[in-house]
C-alpha cells in the first residue's frame, strides 16, 4: 500500500471545485420541481407540473424516440466493429499498425466542429440526402475512437499466456477468443459500450450538421434554448443527466469489478 | 503470437495466411469512407466557389484570401485564441491539484471523487450551457440570488453575454477531462519521490517548483492544446452565453455551412483554424523540447 500524504491545500482546492461542478446542476435539477414558470430565486415551491407537461408532449417523445433510434445502433455496431480492430491492433505486429492506430485515433484530436462539417461536403458531394442515417454514421465516425481506446487497453493488459496456451490445446482462433478472451475483458466492453451510448445520445455538435428533419433531444433543447425558456427545459435536462448517470454508474461499476479481479487474479499469481 | 488463420493440415485444405490484422478491417474501411474521404472532400473545397448552398469550379484561392482579409475574421481569430488560451489556462490551473491530491493524498476518497469527477464528464455538453445560462443570465440564478439576499440592488451586467461568461463554461466542461489527464500523468510518479524530496529539505514550493512541475509538463501541455483546441473551435457555448462580445471563428464556419450555405469558404475557414492549432501543437512540442521536459524518465 503506498502512503498517502497530508495536503489541506489540494484538499480544499478539489472541495472547491466539486462545488463549481455540481452547483450549476443541482440547481438546474432544483428548477425543474418549480411550482411557477420563473427560473430565478426566491424558490416558490415544489411540484410535478414540468415532468408532466414533458411527458404528455409529443415533441419530447419523439425526439425520445429517435435519439434512441440514433444512438442504439451508433453504440452497438461501435461494440462489433470496435472490438474486431482492438483485437486485430493488440494481436498483431504487422506494420499496418501504426497507420491504423492513427486512422482509428485522429477523429479523438479534431473538434466535432470538423467533423460535422466534412460530413456534411461528403454526404452532399455523393447525394446521400441528410437524414438519421447521416446521424448513425457520424456518430459511429465520432464514438468509435472512445470504444477503441477502452477495449484496446482491455486487451493490452490480458496475460498473452493464456490465449496461447488455449490455441496450444487446439482451440480455433475463434474458440480462443469466445472462451479465453471473452469472458476476461467483457465487464469493460460493455462499460465502453454504454460510454459509446451516453457520448452518441448526448451529441449535438456533429449532429447538428448531418440531420435532416428530425430532431435528437440535444437538438429538442437546442431550439427551446432560442424560444422562451421555462422549467420544462430543467426537466428535459434533468432526465438527460439522470440518464448519463445511470449509464456511468453502470459502466464504472464494471470497470472497478474488472480491476478488482484483476488485482485479486495478481495477488494469487504472486 | 498466432495468426488468426494458420495453415491447416490434411482435411482442412490450404488456406490463405491472414494475421489478426484483418479483423480491423472493417473498422479501417469505414474511417477511411466517413472520416478520411470527407476531409479529402472538403480540403478540395476549399479551392472552389460556393453560392447559396451551390459549388462550382475551377480550382482558385480567393476563398482564404477572404478569409484573410476580413476584419471580422480577424477579430473573431483573436477572441477564440484569447478564450481558448483563458479556458486551457484557468483548466490546468484547478486540475494540477486536484489531480495532485487524487494520486497522493486522497487515501480511501479516491475512488469515489474520480466517480464523482467523471460523472460530470457524463453530464450532456449542452445541459451544462443551459446550466450556466441560467446562473449567469440577467435575470439568473446568480443575480436574483444576490437581488433576494439583499447584497445588491439591480442586475450585474458584466457576468453574463461576454468572453468571462464563455470561459466559466468552457471551464466547467473540460475541467473533468484535465483533471483525469493530469491524473494519469502523476501515474507512474511514486509518492517517495516526494519523500525523498522533502527529506533532502526541500520546502511544499520548491517540491512543486522542482519535481513536481517538471513531471507532470508533458501531460499538462498536451491537455493545455485539447482544451485549447476544442474551446477555441466551439461554436455552441458562445452562441448561447457569448453575446456580441464573445463570439467565436467557429460561428462562422457553422454559419457558412448552416445560413449562407457557402460552403468552400466555410471549408477554407475551418482549414486555417485548423492549421492554426497544427502550428500550436508543433510549438508545444518545440518548447518542451527545447526545455528537455519531453524526455524526462519517471523515478521509482
Amino acid at each position: 500500500m503506498e502512503s498517502t500524504q497530508r495536503s489541506p491545500v489540494t484538499a480544499a482546492i478539489t472541495l472547491a471545485a466539486l462545488v463549481f461542478l455540481f452547483l450549476p446542476l443541482a440547481v438546474l435539477v432544483l428548477f425543474s420541481f418549480h411550482s411557477t414558470g420563473g427560473l430565478s430565486f426566491p424558490f416558490q415551491g415544489f411540484s410535478l407540473r414540468w415532468y408532466r407537461e414533458v411527458f404528455g408532449s409529443n415533441e419530447f417523445r419523439s425526439a425520445v424516440l429517435t435519439s434512441l433510434w440514433v444512438a442504439l445502433p451508433a453504440s452497438g455496431a461501435t461494440l462489433v466493429l470496435g472490438t474486431l480492430a482492438a483485437y486485430g491492433l493488440s494481436r498483431s505486429s504487422s506494420r499496418l499498425r501504426g497507420p491504423l492506430a492513427l486512422l482509428f485515433f485522429l477523429p479523438i484530436t479534431l473538434p466535432g466542429l470538423f467533423l460535422g462539417v466534412s460530413l456534411v461536403v461528403f454526404f452532399s458531394r455523393i447525394d446521400f440526402t441528410l437524414s438519421l442515417k447521416t446521424v448513425v454514421i457520424a456518430h459511429l465516425v465520432y464514438v468509435f475512437p472512445y470504444f477503441l481506446l477502452i477495449a484496446r487497453a482491455a486487451l493490452d493488459r490480458l496475460d498473452p499466456a493464456l490465449e496461447e496456451a488455449a490455441a496450444d490445446l487446439g482451440a480455433s482462433p475463434v474458440r480462443v477468443f469466445r472462451r479465453v478472451t471473452l469472458p476476461q475483458i467483457w465487464p469493460l466492453l460493455v462499460g465502453a459500450t454504454c460510454l459509446a451510448f451516453a457520448l452518441s445520445f448526448d451529441e449535438f455538435i456533429i449532429t447538428f450538421f448531418v440531420i435532416g428533419s428530425d430532431s435528437t433531444l440535444p437538438l429538442l433543447i437546442w431550439s427551446r434554448l432560442r424560444r422562451t425558456i421555462d422549467p420544462s427545459l430543467n426537466v428535459i435536462s434533468t432526465l438527460l443527466l439522470a440518464l448519463s448517470l445511470a449509464l456511468w454508474i453502470v459502466a464504472f461499476v464494471l470497470t472497478l469489478r474488472s480491476e478488482r479481479r484483476r488485482a485479486r487474479s495478481l495477488t494469487e499469481a504472486v | 503470437m498466432t495468426a488468426v488463420a494458420e495453415e491447416t493440415g490434411a482435411g482442412g485444405g490450404r488456406r490463405l495466411r491472414v494475421g489478426p490484422i484483418a479483423l480491423t478491417a472493417p473498422a479501417a474501411l469505414g474511417m477511411l469512407l466517413f472520416f478520411a474521404a470527407p476531409l479529402v472532400a472538403f480540403t478540395i473545397y476549399s479551392f472552389l466557389t460556393g453560392r447559396l448552398f451551390v459549388v462550382s469550379g475551377p480550382a482558385t484561392l480567393d476563398n482564404y484570401r477572404e478569409v484573410v482579409s476580413s476584419d471580422l475574421n480577424g477579430i473573431l481569430a483573436r477572441n477564440s485564441a484569447f478564450i481558448g488560451f483563458l479556458s486551457a489556462f484557468f483548466s490546468i490551473v484547478i486540475a494540477l491539484p486536484i489531480a495532485y491530491w487524487l494520486r497522493y493524498a486522497a487515501g480511501r476518497w479516491r475512488v469515489f471523487v474520480l466517480f464523482l469527477i467523471t460523472a460530470t464528464l457524463f453530464a450532456s455538453y449542452l445541459v451544462r450551457i443551459y446550466a450556466w445560462r441560467s446562473i449567469l443570465g440577467e435575470n439568473g440564478l446568480l443575480n436574483s440570488g444576490l437581488e433576494s439576499l439583499g447584497l445588491i440592488d439591480e442586475p450585474l451586467g458584466f457576468i453574463l453575454y461576454n468572453k468571462f461568461s464563455v470561459t466559466v463554461a468552457l471551464v466547467h466542461i473540460f475541467l473533468p477531462y484535465v483533471v483525469l489527464v493530469l491524473y494519469a500523468g502523476f501515474g507512474p510518479m511514486a509518492p517517495s519521490l516526494l519523500e525523498s524530496a522533502q527529506d533532502l529539505g526541500a520546502n511544499a514550493v520548491t517540491r512543486w517548483r522542482r519535481v513536481v512541475l517538471p513531471l507532470i509538463a508533458a501531460p499538462a501541455a498536451s491537455a493545455f492544446l485539447f482544451v485549447f483546441v476544442l474551446s477555441a473551435g466551439d461554436y455552441v457555448t458562445p452562441q448561447i452565453i457569448g453575446g456580441t462580445s464573445g463570439v467565436l471563428l467557429g460561428v462562422q464556419v457553422q454559419a457558412a455551412f448552416k445560413v449562407v450555405g457557402d460552403f468552400p469558404l466555410g471549408a477554407a475557414t475551418a482549414l486555417l483554424m485548423l492549421a492554426a492549432f497544427v502550428v500550436c501543437y508543433g510549438l508545444s512540442v518545440l518548447a518542451l523540447r527545447l526545455a528537455r521536459l519531453d524526455r524526462i524518465r519517471w523515478g521509482q
